[in-house]
C-alpha cells in the first residue's frame, strides 16, 4: 500500500467516525437529520472550520495560533465601530478582515524577525489584541449598526417561503446561510493553496524539515508571515461573521476560540510538529466538533458534561492515530519464545 | 580465541514484505574484533539490531554464553554487555556529557542526583581517551566527532563484553579514527569483543582479525583476514571485481575561472580566504575537523552571511546573504548532513526533487503541474539510477545512497554553476560511491564547477584537481593533485606548513 493510500485510509478513518456519529444522533433524535437542522450544523461548524483552516497553515509550518480568539473579538469590534462611525457596511467587515490579517502579519514578523517562539509571539498578540478590543470599547458590546451589516450572517441563498393559507410564513427551504457557502469557498480555496500552489509546497517542506528548505533557496521567513497573515485574516473574518450574526460586537467574544480551532485541525490529523495535514481533514475534524455539540445539544445533554465528552473524543482520536502510526514500527510477537537474557 | 561467545543462526527478518535478512549466520569468538563488510542494504545494522533487541528475529536463533536468548530492549542487551553504539547519534544535546554518559543510571544520594560522582566518573573513562571534552560540557557544543566519541563512552561506561560499532569513523578524521583505533586496541587486550562495521577498506588491515561478509541481506562467507585479500573482499561484496576505486578523469581542466571568492571571511570563524575555480576542474577541500570547510562552504553559498570579501561567479557578483540569493547566482551546495539539512525525510522523491525548482514546474501564478513535476522526476530518477518503486516514495524509506542521489538530482534540476558537495560519499557503499565520483567527474566535464569537501584523503587524491587544505579557519594549502601525497596533505592539515604565513605577515 503506497503512502498514499495511507493518507487516504487515515481520512476515510475520519471521515467514518463523522458519519457514525450523524447516524448515531439521527437514530436518537428524529429531528436530528432534518433540512433545518443540518444547516443549523453548517452555521454553527463555519465560524470553527474559518479558523481551523486558518490555523491549519502555521500549524503546518510547525508553528502555532494562540492571539485567534483574541483577534476574533477585535476585528468584529473594529468593524462594527467603523460602520457605525457611518463607513458602508462592506467596507467595514472588510476593514474587520484587514485587521485580523494585520494582527496576523504582526505575529509573523515577530517570529521571523525576532526569532520569538510561535507560542510566545502569539500568547503576547492574544493579550494586546483582546487589550485593544476592550479599551477602544470601554468593554462594552458595540451595537446599533443598521440592517444590512446582519445579512452576512443571518442571511441564506436559495431560501424559500411560502405564504401560508392563515397569512403566516412557511418555510419551505431554510436555504444556505451565507457562512456557510463561505466555508466551502474557503475550504477550496485552501486546499488548492496547500495543494497546488507553490506557497502550500513550501509550508510542508518548512514544516518537514525547516534548514532543508531554506538552502534550497526558500525564503521561509515570507512563508511564515504568510501563513500567519491567513490565520489573522481568517480570525478576523470570523470575528466579522459573528458580529453580524448577532448584529452586536462583543469585545468579550471569542474567548477560547483559538484552542476549538487548533482542536479541528488536531482531530483532522494536523500534526502539531509540522509538515503534516490537511484543509478536507481540518474541515472533517471541524464538523465532528459541531456535530457532537448540536447532537449533545438536541439531546438535552448538559454543556458541562458536553464539554467532558468533546475533550474525550479529542484525545481519543490523536490517541488512535497515534497507536496506529506505533504499530508500524513496534516488533511483532516473537515466534518462539525464548529464555531471558542472563544477567 | 577459539571459543565462540555468540552465535546466530539462521536469522530472517523481513519489514512490510522487504526481506532484510536471509537465513543469516554469524558467530563472535572471544576477544576478537569482527569486521561485517557489505554495501548499504547488505543486512549488517539490521542483524545486529536483531542481536540488541530493536528488531526481533522472525526465525533463527541467538545462543550467547551457551545460553538462548532473545533480548526485549537495548537496556536488556546491555544488562547482559552487549551494547551497540548507532551510526545516527543518540545523545540528547542539551545535557552535560556525564549527564549523557549515564543517562536513566545516575548515581543517587538519598534519591538526589550525585553530580559530583557521576562527574568524576565520567572524567575517569574520559581519561582514556584524550579528546579534550570535560564532563560538564553541554552536548550541543560539541563537534560531531566529539559527539560520537562520547556515544562510545556511554557504551563503555557499562560493562561491555561486546561492543557494537556501526561506521563509528565516519565523522572522524585520520586523527581521530587513530585515537579510536588505540581504543580498539586496549579493549581488546582487556578481552571485550568487537564488531566493526564498516566501508572503509583501509581500517579493516589494522584493527580487524575476522570478517565476515554480507551481500543483499544474506551471508556470502566468513574469513580470517589474514586469509584474504581485499580485492577479494570487495568482489565478494558486490559480486563483482572492482580493479579500479576511482574512476578515470575525463573533464579537462581550463583557464576559464568559473566563480572567483575574494577575502571571503566571517569573524571568528574563518580568516579571508581566496581561491579561483576553473571550468572543468574538482577542486577539492579538506582537512581535519574543525578546520571550518563546511562553514567556508555554507557562507559561499549565502547560508550564513560572510562578513567580508566577495563571491563572484563569472562576471557578476553574487549577494549570498541567504541560500536563495546563493541560488539565484548558480550555487548549489549540497550539506553534509543529509537529514538534517539536505532533504524532507517525510516528503516523497517528487516533493524534495523539485524543490528548489517550483518555478520551473509551475505556471505564472504559482500553480503546480503534476505533470511537470513527473517529467521532471523521471528524467533524475532514470539520470541518477536511483532505486524506486515510484516518484512519491518519501524519502525516510530510501537507502542513504539513494537519497543523496535525490539531493544530487534535485540541484541538477536546478541547473547550477557551481556545485559545492559537503562530504557527498558518507555513509554510502563502495558500489555507490564509485557512481558518485563518476557523476561528479561528469559534471566537472559538462563545465559545472564542482568543489569537493571531503575528509578521505584518498577520495580527495583520486577525485581532485587542486586541493584546499585548511586548518581551523585557515587556508594553508593549494596542492596541485598530481605532485602531492597523502603526508603533504596532513603536513598543511596539521600546521606543520604554511604556504600562506609569509605572505599574510607581509601583508
Amino acid at each position: 500500500m503506497s503512502e498514499k493510500q495511507k493518507q487516504m485510509l487515515q481520512k476515510l478513518a475520519a471521515l467514518a467516525g463523522l458519519v457514525c456519529l450523524f447516524i448515531a444522533f439521527a437514530i436518537s433524535n428524529e429531528y436530528f437529520f432534518t433540512v433545518n437542522n443540518l444547516m443549523t450544523i453548517g452555521l454553527q461548524t463555519s465560524t470553527i472550520a474559518f479558523i481551523g483552516i486558518g490555523v491549519t497553515l502555521p500549524i503546518l509550518t510547525g508553528g502555532i495560533d494562540l492571539s485567534i480568539g483574541s483577534v476574533v473579538a477585535l476585528a468584529g469590534v473594529a468593524a462594527a465601530m467603523l460602520v457605525n462611525a457611518g463607513a458602508p457596511v462592506p467596507i467595514g467587515m472588510m476593514f474587520g478582515v484587514l485587521v485580523g490579517a494585520l494582527c496576523g502579519t504582526t505575529n509573523g514578523v515577530f517570529i521571523t524577525r525576532l526569532r520569538l517562539p510561535p507560542f510566545i509571539a502569539t500568547l503576547g498578540m492574544m493579550m494586546i489584541a483582546r487589550g485593544i478590543a476592550l479599551y477602544i470599547t470601554n468593554a462594552a458590546p458595540v451595537s446599533g449598526m443598521p440592517e444590512s451589516f446582519s445579512t452576512l450572517g443571518n442571511g441564506a441563498l436559495f431560501r424559500v417561503v411560502e405564504v401560508g393559507a392563515n397569512g403566516f410564513p412557511i418555510v419551505k427551504f431554510p436555504g444556505i446561510p451565507y457562512p456557510v457557502i463561505l466555508m466551502v469557498f474557503l475550504a477550496v480555496a485552501f486546499a488548492f493553496v496547500l495543494m497546488k500552489l507553490r506557497v502550500g509546497r513550501y509550508l510542508y517542506a518548512i514544516g518537514s524539515n525547516e534548514e532543508a528548505a531554506r538552502l534550497s533557496g526558500i525564503k521561509t521567513d515570507r512563508v511564515k508571515v504568510f501563513a500567519y497573515m491567513c490565520s489573522g485574516a481568517l480570525a478576523g473574518l470570523t470575528g466579522v461573521v459573528l458580529a453580524s450574526r448577532l448584529v452586536t460586537a462583543q469585545p468579550n467574544g471569542g474567548v477560547m476560540y483559538e484552542l476549538d480551532a487548533i482542536a479541528s485541525a488536531v482531530v483532522g490529523g494536523t500534526s502539531l510538529t509540522g509538515g503534516v495535514g490537511t484543509i478536507p481533514g481540518t474541515l472533517i475534524g471541524a464538523f465532528i466538533m459541531g456535530v457532537l455539540r448540536n447532537g449533545l445539544n438536541m439531546n438535552g445533554t448538559s454543556f458541562f458534561v458536553q464539554q467532558i465528552i468533546i475533550g474525550g473524543v479529542i484525545i481519543a482520536t490523536v490517541a488512535f492515530d497515534q497507536l496506529r502510526q506505533q504499530k508500524k514500527t513496534s516488533k511483532p510477537k516473537p515466534v518462539s519464545k525464548t529464555t531471558k537474557a542472563p544477567k | 580465541m577459539s571459543e565462540t561467545l555468540l552465535s546466530m543462526t539462521g536469522i530472517s527478518k523481513a519489514f512490510a514484505g522487504v526481506q532484510a535478512l536471509k537465513d543469516v549466520q554469524f558467530s563472535l569468538r572471544k576477544g576478537e574484533v569482527h569486521a561485517l563488510m557489505g554495501e548499504n542494504g547488505a543486512g549488517k545494522s539490521t542483524l545486529m539490531k536483531t542481536l540488541i533487541g530493536v528488531h526481533t528475529p522472525d526465525t533463527g536463533e541467538i545462543i550467547y554464553k551457551g545460553e538462548k536468548v532473545c533480548f526485549d530492549s537495548v537496556l536488556d542487551a546491555q544488562e547482559a554487555g552487549i551494547s551497540m553504539i548507532f551510526q545516527e547519534l543518540n545523545l540528547i544535546p542539551h545535557l552535560s556529557v556525564a549527564e549523557n554518559i549515564f543517562f536513566a543510571r545516575e548515581p543517587l544520594v538519598n534519591g538526589i542526583i550525585d553530580k559530583r560522582s557521576m562527574e568524576a566518573e565520567a572524567a575517569r573513562l574520559l581519561e582514556m581517551f584524550d579528546i579534550g571534552v570535560k564532563p560538564s560540557d553541554i552536548v550541543n557544543t560539541l563537534s560531531v566527532a566529539q559527539q560520537q566519541m562520547v556515544e562510545i563512552f556511554k557504551a563503555l561506561s557499562f560493562d561491555v563484553e561486546v561492543l557494537i560499532m556501526d561506521e563509528p569513523t565516519s565523522a572522524l578524521t585520520e586523527r581521530e579514527i587513530d585515537k579510536l583505533f588505540e581504543l580498539v586496541e586496549k579493549l581488546k587486550a582487556k578481552g571485550v569483543c568487537i564488531v566493526y562495521i564498516s566501508h572503509r577498506m583501509n581500517e579493516l588491515k589494522r584493527i580487524c582479525d575476522h570478517i565476515t561478509i554480507f551481500r543483499d541481506g544474506t551471508y556470502v562467507s566468513d574469513h580470517k583476514l589474514s586469509d584474504i585479500t581485499m580485492d577479494e573482499i570487495i568482489a565478494k561484496m558486490v559480486g563483482r571485481s572492482l580493479d579500479n576505486h576511482f574512476p578515470e578523469k575525463t573533464s579537462v581542466v581550463t583557464d576559464e575561472v568559473l566563480m572567483s571568492v575574494k577575502s571571503a571571511c566571517r569573524y571568528g570563524v574563518f580568516d579571508p580566504i581566496s581561491f579561483d575555480l576553473k571550468r572543468g576542474e574538482i577542486l577539492g577541500i579538506t582537512g581535519l575537523v574543525g578546520a571550518k570547510r563546511t562553514e567556508l562552504a555554507r557562507a559561499i553559498f549565502g547560508a550564513d552571511r560572510l562578513d567580508e570579501g566577495q563571491v563572484i561567479v563569472g562576471t557578476k557578483q553574487v549577494k549570498a546573504s541567504s541560500p536563495a540569493d546563493g541560488i539565484a547566482g548558480g550555487i548549489a551546495y549540497l550539506s553534509e548532513d543529509r537529514k538534517l539539512n539536505g532533504i524532507a525525510v517525510s516528503m516523497s522523491i517528487r516533493e524534495n526533487m523539485t524543490m528548489p525548482s517550483t518555478d520551473k514546474v509551475s505556471n505564472a501564478a504559482g500553480v503546480i503541474s503534476y505533470a511537470a513535476e513527473k517529467a521532471a522526476c523521471d528524467t533524475y530518477i532514470k539520470k541518477m539510477e536511483i532505486k524506486t518503486p515510484t516518484i512519491e516514495q518519501l524519502v525516510s524509506n530510501l537507502s542513504g545512497g539513494n537519497q543523496q542521489k535525490v539531493v544530487i538530482g534535485k540541484w541538477l534540476f536546478r541547473d547550477a554553476k557551481i556545485m559545492i558537495f559537503d562530504e557527498p560519499t558518507r555513509g554510502i557503499d563502495v558500489g555507490a560511491k564509485y557512481a558518485i565520483y563518476q557523476l561528479l567527474d561528469e559534471l566537472a566535464a559538462q563545465g559545472v564547477g564542482v568543489i569537493m569537501i571531503s575528509s578521505e584523503l584518498p577520495e580527495v587524491l583520486g577525485m581532485s584537481d587542486r586541493i584546499l587544505v585548511m586548518k581551523e579557519g585557515e587556508l594553508t594549502g593549494m596542492l596541485d593533485c598530481k605532485k602531492t601525497d597523502q603526508e603533504e596533505i596532513m603536513h598543511y592539515a596539521t600546521g606543520v606548513k604554511n604556504m600562506y604565513k609569509g605572505q599574510r605577515e607581509v601583508a
